[in-house]
């Protein structure tokens, strides 16, 4: 690997914290990761190094950050106080920004009806179980349109108009 | 005690039987709940949160509004839809820059976040609000007799400065002791902090590796309990904790793994009376066993 | 000046082995000490230790004064100590200081132990009456104890405490109490003292691994203990048994056992980002006595981050672990442990060597449980109304670890400057009690003047007749029911013995004058005196004697009490009244046959020599010069300074060497005491025993002086070492991390324009071929000067290739800041070294990175290589001049590597600063002081006092075999090559008696202990035998 092509300052486009230097390779996130136990593993230090370092071509085509569960446990044990999770969040951002595949398909969900799930359809189900109608925002085209008029002014949602046309 | 309720995706649209549920047992113990109208997703963390701030905290900004209109707390039983919210209203009280964007997104909707609202897990409620002996003394149905099985949710344990409640993050206490409360015996085994492996994209991303996963908790708790049931307390866990042992069945050719999963308050609102077909019937793994030993 | 001065007086605050080297230190130069500590015993964590690297033994007795014996009693420390100036108060509390330097007034509250010592007949009754049980937290819990107990099961004297809170104040320990030493009703009793200096050593609580937080993902099994419980697993006082390490949950052998390193410790999150320096050793000397204590089939592996072996000794004795013993070293941090149905416990790590997560079960798995510094230190900051430092620590001077800021008088010894290990802590010891010693000669306290008795020669050579005298000790033997009518008639009877008296309480003031009234009639020359615990009241029962006109060599002290309780099993006061008395026989015939001992005293040149006029020798002399000591101090160069002093302007910890060396200089030639010898070396010495005769020659003239001197101190320091590796001197953009930081200091090198500096640490060090020892100065300096660089161009960068990031201790700090500050860190392998090429004038560096694992290959715009620290040249030709060692390494081999690191064997001669072994700057300070106070203390005596029971050449039998000065300990036996003879140094031999074992010949005799006395002991001891056996 030749580190000619890194971008020393890539991380303050990642993850900007003071943070992420902190980082010492000790292995602690990686040790009980669920994330890690996947093939390809989600190796959260290797993330770190690699955003340290700079490799912008090799942290664009990295999977892995998605395959996180979000459980946080590297956050509570990581003795440097990374935050590797946020540190997740920050790659999958920037891999967003830079890469529009990388947009999660679930926020043009959101966008649309407001949650990533068809909520307050099953009127039937519910009925059945005695609960109330729900006042979702997918039912309310006032409160809805101005949900949406607040993401459009938001970087994906604007830098990616044309996904939310419909 | 007035909360007001975020239900998220999945369980009302999913499992609305756990919302009844919620719905039916917490008026019972005190806790008037009022319906956070109009709110929207978390955001889940595989959506704005993976995509920029702004986005991520805007949306948490118009969840908590809802609340802060109310005058009261939010509370939570998606583990997701509470880490998520509890993250950004951390974002939001603790960065004035993000605090002053997200109010300037708002604006135009006529909504504000001043943080006065905290974010809540029904666990959490339920064990420092209402505790494990009030339940006790309220129900009226009990699990005696029957051995359980408790599964943290992750994301109400990590990272513990923000998200936590209990007194040691990596040695809870809550759910062990409000499941006791209604009466059954709770068998620890090895793997009982053990992440379910449902969130995020691991399924999505390495199935194979992520049923191993699950797999490795399911064998511990088959040869280490003699669990009658297993006792979740966030939907993801839930769904995933059923799905995986159907499809774990499929895969060894025989019906090994069959341990009936609960969400916490459907079991609660079982002994506080009522029905299982209101409160727990959404299930693709046979409850039986333990809705015919409830009495 | 006829005014009496005050007798200087040091409250030592905590009796760990800091504690008790400085009191020992201050005690030898004639000063009191108060010696207290919180606990209810002496000995602090080391008491808990069986096993000390690199022996792997326990050797704490070393640090006992090696001259001079006979004024200091010497028993096993790990037991107790006494000494004549030492007041040892346990179970204390310090609860207000008030007044000034030189002048402070100590409250302190003496807590209730419930047992009176003085009365306790320590025959354990009540223990074994006491109902209540409780974990014995010495043994960390593996053990139980009564509420009754004895803190430390192996201290003497047994010094009982009723722990309070787990009493249930039955009273059946009162009842059995025959003496009466038990009040369950005592009270804690506040008493006020008046000294003059104050050394702080009151250590560092550890990390407890059911108390906090983060332990608790690893704490998951009574099988997972910390490294302090796993010593009492290892210990036979613990739970150490039939050669098996003992699992706690069910007694099953531990035969897998996993380390976990850091923890507690290195943990921004927790807000320790701080090492705690010791744990690796810690570990690693663990590890390796597992495997050798264990059984068979036991398998040590240690998780580690960086395995920091910084100090001297500590690479080669991991290497041994790892290559001789076989301990696993897997560098990975691991998020916890699970425990397993069948009790093992699972440890999930990714491993570095394959690339690979492994799952692996162990039977045990101890935490390397670091230091928690800030609660002891606040305490401290409050009670002595002084500020901390903007980490929370007690700040000291600059420079100096020991002397606390704007407090004169107040010192810090030991773990309390962050946990050290037992060299350290020794050299801390001396370093405050030197500190101590100067300041209370700066305000003109006085010693204790010792008295003058002439030692008696009357009647020596008379034919042998003993007197005995029995102490009568009031309650304590006489409840026991000792016939003293009895025991008097018998022993009267006895050939040899010339009177009997029986004294009451000997060890008080009143037995005392009774027994000199007594004995200076007394017609006898030799007095067996019979009392109980000899150890703690032999000293002065001597001096009774030596006042009535005996050879203390002719006085005997024999433990009436220990004869008097292996007589409880028999059935009769009488019938073990007799046995007493037989027992007592021996000690006659052992007596009778001594032939009398004088000690010898030499006198001691009150001149030293400091060789090497660097830092450190400079510090030396001038604490050696301001307490009126003349001090010649010799350099090899043409100016002061040594290599610190000339080449390095600042140091990573904001010290600057330069500044200080000048300032120093200025002060050496100001002072009137010191004698300067530039371009001059010390080539031969003869003489020993404070009496040396030194050649200097001076390079430049090869003129040649004779000196005489009492002693001393080599502090020849170190310079940058070199190597042919990375084609250092082929470019200039290849360079040391010196050249690199004078060239920064000057301007001459700029990095402006530079994109990537590499730097390569350990080049040469850390490997069998080249040095094989951590430089330990390489990561800070390395460190300084990468962030010099990024100082003056942010966008540069840094890249420092490391093995293991040595900044132990409070140094982490520095490593946390060059992270933030962009300084990328990269793991090599000794087995895959980066490698250097030339392209277009520009060095290449291809390297493994073991994170991403992958190949990287980086155009350096500057290489710089950390070539570690060099020992000088001189030292060999020095060591061979003062008849000193060298280690491998051709550093100064110490007497001792933990007891004793600031001596040589040869008394009189002192090491410090790099000479002993590359070190930072206020370390080098540190030894400095406490070579000089060594040196102080030994010419303060100005004689030698040799021991009276010493080693002696029987010449017309020896057959210069030389068998005995290969054995000898104490490096105290020679061979005169001239003389053709072998040669006993009286002031080194330690009467140990192994010359006298291995002499083939009976040539080699340790006086008093002949073989006609031994014999007719035997003699005596078979007769009494026949005597008791039942005939009838």
């Amino acid at each position: 690997m030749d580190l000619k092509g890194s971008i020393p300052d890539l991380w303050k486009a990642i993850y900007n914290t003071g943070d992420l230097h902190h980082c010492f390779n000790c292995s602690t996130c990686i040790s009980g990761c669920p994330a890690s136990f996947g093939d390809p593993p989600l190796l959260v230090r290797n993330l770190a190094r690699k955003v340290i370092l700079g490799l912008e071509e090799e942290l664009l085509n990295d999977d892995t950050p998605w395959a996180c569960v979000s459980c946080s446990k590297c956050e509570e044990m990581c003795p440097m106080d990374v935050k590797p999770f946020e540190m997740i969040l920050s790659i999958r951002q920037w891999q967003s920004a830079n890469d529009e595949t990388r947009v999660p398909p679930s926020i043009v969900e959101i966008y649309k009806r407001g949650y990533t799930q068809a909520v307050g359809v099953n009127t039937e189900l519910r009925d059945s179980l005695g609960l109330p109608e729900l006042m979702t925002i997918t039912k309310n085209p006032e409160q809805l349109q101005m949900f949406r008029e607040m993401l459009m002014k938001t970087p994906v949602v604007s830098a990616n108009d044309y996904m939310f046309g419909g | 005690m007035e909360l007001c309720l975020f239900l998220g995706c999945n369980t009302p649209a999913i499992r609305p039987d756990v919302e009844r549920a919620i719905r039916a047992s917490m008026p019972v113990l005190g806790i008037d709940l009022v319906d956070a109208d109009n709110y929207v997703c978390c955001p889940a963390f595989g959506a704005f949160p993976s995509t920029d701030t702004d986005s991520w905290l805007a949306t948490s900004g118009w969840n908590l509004s809802i609340a802060e209109q109310k005058g009261c707390d939010i509370v939570v039983q998606c583990g997701s839809c509470y880490s998520s919210l509890r993250m950004g209203r951390e974002h939001i009280m603790h960065h004035p820059d993000k605090k002053d964007r997200v109010n300037e997104l708002l604006e135009p909707t006529g909504r504000r976040v001043e943080g006065t609202s905290k974010v809540r897990h029904v666990s959490e409620v339920l064990y420092k609000e209402i505790g494990p002996e009030t339940i006790a003394g309220q129900i009226k149905k009990s699990l005696k007799g029957m051995n359980g099985v408790v599964q943290y949710p992750c994301h109400t344990l990590f990272p513990s400065e923000v998200v936590g409640f209990e007194d040691s993050a990596r040695a809870p206490k809550g759910m062990r002791q409000l499941v006791e409360a209604l009466g059954a015996n709770v068998n620890s085994y090895s793997r009982e902090l053990q992440c379910c492996g449902g969130a995020g994209g691991f399924m999505k991303s390495t199935p194979e590796q992520a049923i191993e996963f699950a797999k490795s908790k399911f064998d511990a708790i088959l040869a280490e309990t003699q669990t009658d049931f297993i006792a979740v307390s966030c939907i993801t866990c839930l769904m995933h904790m059923e799905n995986v042992q159907n499809t774990l069945n499929k895969r060894v050719g025989e019906e090994r793994y069959k341990i009936p999963v609960f969400d916490y308050n459907q079991l609660l609102a079982l002994c506080l009376g009522f029905e299982a077909k209101q409160v727990a019937s959404i299930t693709n793994v046979s409850r039986d066993s333990v809705l015919s030993r409830i009495a | 000046m006829a005014e009496k001065k005050p007798t200087g007086t040091v409250l030592v605050a905590g009796a760990g082995i800091s504690g008790i080297k400085a009191a020992i230190e201050l005690a030898e130069v004639g000063y009191k000490v108060l010696l207290t500590d919180a606990s209810t015993q002496i000995g602090g964590i080391l008491a808990k230790l069986d096993y000390q690297f690199p022996t792997d033994h326990c050797g704490m007795c070393r640090m006992l004064p090696m001259v001079g014996r006979e004024y200091s009693s010497q028993y096993c420390m790990r037991k107790s100590l006494f000494h004549e100036n030492i007041e040892i108060m346990p179970f204390a509390e310090i609860q207000a200081v008030h007044g000034d330097a030189g002048n402070y007034k100590v409250d302190l509250l003496k807590r209730a132990r419930y047992v009176d010592p003085l009365l306790c007949n320590e025959l354990e009754e009540c223990i074994a009456v006491c109902p209540v049980e409780v974990a014995d937290e010495f043994n960390h819990g593996l053990t139980k104890r009564k509420a009754i107990y004895q803190a430390i099961p192996h201290n003497t004297p047994k010094l009982l405490a009723i722990d309070k809170q787990a009493c249930t104040n039955c009273g059946e320990c009162v009842k059995v109490c025959t003496p009466g030493a038990i009040n369950l009703g005592a009270q804690d009793e506040m008493v006020t003292r008046e000294v003059q200096s104050i050394i702080l050593a009151s250590g560092v609580k550890l990390y407890n691994t059911t108390e906090f937080e983060d332990a608790k993902s690893y704490a998951v099994s009574p099988d997972v203990v910390s490294s302090l419980a796993f010593e009492r697993m290892m210990s036979s006082s613990g739970s150490y048994r039939d050669g098996e390490i003992k699992r706690p949950s069910d007694g099953q052998p531990a035969k897998n056992i996993a380390w976990i390193q850091c923890m507690g410790s290195r943990n921004r999150r927790q807000k320790r980002d701080y090492c705690s320096s010791i744990c690796c050793m810690f570990a690693l000397k663990e590890a390796v006595l597992a495997k050798e204590k264990g059984g068979p089939g036991v398998e040590s592996t240690i998780f580690y981050m960086d395995m920091r072996t910084f100090g001297k000794g500590f690479q080669q004795y991991r290497d041994d672990a790892v290559e001789k013993h076989g301990v696993n070293l897997i560098r990975c941090r691991v998020q916890g442990v699970m425990r397993n149905p069948d009790g093992s416990l699972q440890i999930r790590y990714f491993d570095p060597e394959t690339n690979e997560f492994v799952i692996k079960d162990y039977d045990l798995v101890v935490l390397s449980t670091g230091q928690i510094p800030y609660e002891t230190h606040k305490k401290w900051a409050d009670l002595l109304n002084v500020k901390l430092d903007s980490r929370g620590l007690l700040a000291t001077e600059d420079y100096s670890k020991i002397r606390l800021a704007g407090k004169p008088g107040l010192f810090i010894c030991g773990s309390l400057m962050g946990l050290t290990d037992v060299s350290e802590a020794m050299s801390s010891g001396i370093a405050a009690a030197g500190e101590a010693t100067k300041f209370l000669t700066g305000i003109g306290a006085d010693t204790v003047k010792e008295e003058e008795i002439a030692e008696p020669t009357a009647h020596e050579r008379e034919l042998s007749l003993v007197s005995v005298a029995i102490c009568k000790c009031g309650e304590k033997t006489g409840a026991n029911g000792i016939d003293y009518e009895l025991l008097s008639a018998e022993l009267q009877r006895y050939r040899g013995v010339g009177e009997v008296n029986v004294i009451d309480s000997m060890c008080k003031e009143n037995g005392e004058t009774a027994a000199l009234d007594i004995l200076s009639k007394t017609k006898c020359n030799r007095l067996l005196i019979g009392a109980c615990q000899p150890f703690m009241y032999r000293q002065n029962l001597k001096n009774v004697a030596r006042k009535a006109g005996f050879n203390s060599s002719l006085v005997e002290v024999f433990d009436l009490f220990g004869i008097a309780r292996k007589g409880m099993t028999l059935p009769s006061n009488k019938e073990w009244t007799l046995r007493a008395a037989h027992e007592v026989k021996a000690d006659i015939e052992k007596l009778k046959f001594k032939p009398a001992l004088h000690v010898s005293t030499l006198p001691i040149n009150q001149t030293a020599l400091v060789v090497g006029g660097g830092i450190g020798g400079m510090q030396s002399a001038l604490s050696l010069a301001a307490r009126g000591v003349p001090v010649h101090l010799v350099e090899k160069d043409g100016q002061l300074g040594g290599y610190l002093g000339n080449n390095v302007e600042a140091t990573v910890d904001g010290l600057a060497p330069m500044a200080m060396a000048k300032d120093m200089q200025l002060k050496v030639y100001q002072n009137k005491n010191i004698t300067v010898h530039l371009n001059c070396e010390a080539e031969g010495t003869v003489g020993t025993l404070g009496s040396f005769e030194s050649k200097l020659v001076y390079k430049d003239s090869d003129e040649k002086i004779y000196l005489h001197h009492g002693a001393a101190i080599m502090a020849t320091g170190g310079h940058e070492g070199a190597t042919s590796e990375y084609g250092l001197g082929s470019s200039n953009l290849i360079m040391t991390q010196g050249q690199l930081k004078k060239g920064l200091a000057s301007g001459d090198i700029d990095v402006g324009g530079a994109e990537n500096i590499v730097m390569i640490q350990c080049v040469g060090s850390r490997q069998k071929e080249g040095r094989h020892y951590c430089s330990r100065i390489c990561c800070m300096w390395a460190i300084a000067n990468a962030l010099k660089i990024k100082e003056k161009n942010p966008d540069a960068r840094v890249f420092i290739l490391y093995r293991d990031v040595m900044t132990y201790g409070f140094y982490e700090q520095y490593y946390s800041k060059a992270r933030t500050a962009g300084i990328i860190f990269m793991n090599y392998s000794l087995d895959n070294k980066p490698q250097m090429e030339m392209v277009e004038g520009k060095p290449v560096v291809k390297f493994m990175d073991s994170i991403l694992n992958e190949e990287i290959e980086l155009p350096a715009d500057l290489l710089v290589l950390s070539t570690g620290v060099d020992p000088e040249e001189s030292n060999s030709k020095l060591a061979k001049a003062f008849k000193v060692a060298l280690n491998d390494d051709g550093f100064f081999a110490e007497a001792d590597s933990k007891w004793r690191p600031i001596e040589f064997q040869q008394v009189g001669l002192y090491l410090a600063g790099t000479a002993h072994s590359p070190m930072p700057l206020k370390s080098v300070i540190m030894q400095a002081e406490a070579a000089a106070q060594k040196a102080y203390a030994y010419l303060s005596g100005r004689e030698v006092h040799t021991s009276s029971v010493i080693s002696k050449v029987k010449d017309a039998l020896c057959i210069r075999c030389q068998r005995c000065v290969n054995i000898c300990p104490y490096g105290a036996r020679s061979y005169d090559d001239m003389e053709k003879c072998i040669n006993v140094d009286p002031a080194a031999c330690q009467a140990c008696g192994m010359c006298a074992v291995e002499c083939q010949n009976n040539a080699a005799e340790v006086t008093g202990w002949s073989d006609k006395q031994l014999l007719s002991v035997i003699d005596a001891k078979l007769m009494d035998e026949l005597l008791l056996s039942p005939v009838e």
